[in-house]
């Protein structure tokens, strides 16, 4: 089994408006994300909005272009172009937030999504807790968390933060218990 | 409070302002008849809140009155956000409505700077007057400090502050009044009297967090209802204004 397989496998099985820690070698990152964006969200017609403060949305982009994914129902809320000056184009579906620290912006831009399209439910894919770490302190990432997991949960949406196993501390490590039903590892392949 | 009295407030009437976050905040709405300062400085998003306010009242078949007194009509709605939710219809069909408050000065007559204690009056009945004939629901005056800068004085504010919010009210017209303030955020209003006279105050600002320019926008004061008297981070998009609550856990610059 895959690794993009093994990832929606078990999140088909979990219920709607489940909040996801996934724990993730680096290697299987972009892995990761095919089997959510690709298989997982394919298979339950939804919309999905991914949050990325660890890599410029069109990397991603380009990587899902590679692999023929269509964009249609993806949207990117990107909070790290702007703090890195990037000149790159910007995709229609991706919307730039100024910095990873305007924390109560990147909930409004998922409330922006969320309204802009109602007809599906929703996944929220959080890249990454690590990455958000860097630039906030845990107390302020951890209300932020806390506040966005059950703005989603009462929505019906599926939340999905990833945390990069290598970076991970124990105040990452507490906050995800904190806000998650589940924290899922993937098998080594 | 008593349980008698809280019982007593919950059961006025909404004017429901069909934004989500405020009304929130307030519980279900501004109570209807209330006169609401919108207090802030440049671009905080004073403007955009009102028309959203005015739209969403026209779109539940409310009639809306928008009286601007700095920017005329037809440029304000070349900037104004291109809400979705907003549909052309409305204004020819007469359900929202824009005015320039000059045109109303020129009708009576009013062409010095400063205006007497009876021009005050008489423009407040000006205004009561279109929204008895239109029967107006929700008014919008853009803003109130530049009314009041030409009433120059404190108690020729005080007097069309109190008659309009009291005659408005009578109506049951739900009102607007935007007040501009500087950047210091001492006063919600330029000559304090305002704050006082109104029934409500919302405050809008620009809230500085290591760097990072945040709009929020904070409910002081809503006479007849319970309310949050928290700070907001506020969004101007094409759904509308959208509110989240600010976060705070981190480090805020001037003890905001």
């Amino acid at each position: 089994m895959t690794v993009a397989t093994e990832i929606s496998d078990q999140l088909l099985r979990l219920p709607e408006a489940s909040a996801v820690a996934l724990r993730l070698k680096s290697e299987q990152y972009f892995d990761a994300i095919q089997g959510m964006l690709d298989l997982f969200a394919a298979k339950k017609d939804l919309n999905v909005i991914y949050i990325t403060s660890t890599v410029p949305s069109q990397s991603i982009i380009n990587a899902l272009e590679v692999l023929e994914v269509p964009m249609d129902h993806i949207w990117f809320i990107d909070c790290i172009s702007q703090i890195m000056m990037s000149t790159e184009k910007r995709h229609a579906h991706a919307i730039s937030v100024e910095s990873p620290t305007m924390l109560e912006n990147l909930m409004l831009k998922v409330e922006f999504v969320l309204r802009k399209n109602p007809d599906r439910n929703a996944l929220v894919v959080l890249d990454s807790i690590n990455s958000l770490a860097i630039h906030n302190n845990t107390k302020i990432l951890s209300e932020f968390l806390h506040i966005l997991v059950n703005n989603l949960r009462s929505r019906g949406a599926y939340s999905v933060i990833f945390s990069m196993q290598e970076y991970e501390t124990d105040e990452i490590r507490n906050m995800l218990v904190l806000v998650s039903d589940e924290i899922l590892e993937l098998s080594e392949s | 409070m008593p349980s008698k009295e809280r019982d007593a407030v919950s059961e006025r009437e909404r004017c429901v302002t069909g934004i989500e976050g405020i009304d929130h905040i307030l519980n279900g709405g501004i109570p209807r008849g209330n006169t609401v300062l919108v207090s802030g400085s440049v671009g905080t998003g004073k403007t955009s809140i009102c028309i959203e306010f005015l739209i969403r009242g026209a779109l539940e078949a409310e009639n809306s009155l928008y009286l601007s007194v700095t920017e005329p009509t037809d440029k304000l709605l070349k900037n104004v956000i291109p809400y979705d939710f907003f549909d052309e219809k409305l204004i020819k069909q007469g359900k929202l409505q824009f005015l320039d408050l000059p045109k109303i000065y020129e009708k009576l007559g009013i062409d010095k700077d400063e205006l007497s204690f009876e021009e005050g009056r008489l423009l407040v009945d000006t205004i009561v007057g279109l929204v008895e004939e239109n029967h107006i629901r929700r008014l919008v005056l853009d803003s109130a400090t530049s009314v009041a800068y030409r009433l120059k004085e404190q108690e020729r504010i005080r007097d069309f502050l109190l008659r309009l919010g009291m005659m408005l009210s009578a109506k049951n017209c739900t009102s607007l009044l935007v007040a501009e303030t500087g950047h210091n955020g001492e006063m919600y209003s330029r000559w304090g009297v305002e704050e006082a006279l109104a029934d409500g105050v919302i405050v809008t600002g620009n809230l500085e967090r290591r760097g990072d320019l945040l709009r929020t926008l904070q409910v002081v004061k809503m006479r007849g209802t319970p309310h949050s008297r928290a700070k907001y981070v506020l969004d101007l998009t094409t759904s509308g204004v959208l509110l989240v609550p600010l976060l705070k856990g981190g480090s805020v610059a001037g003890g905001a």
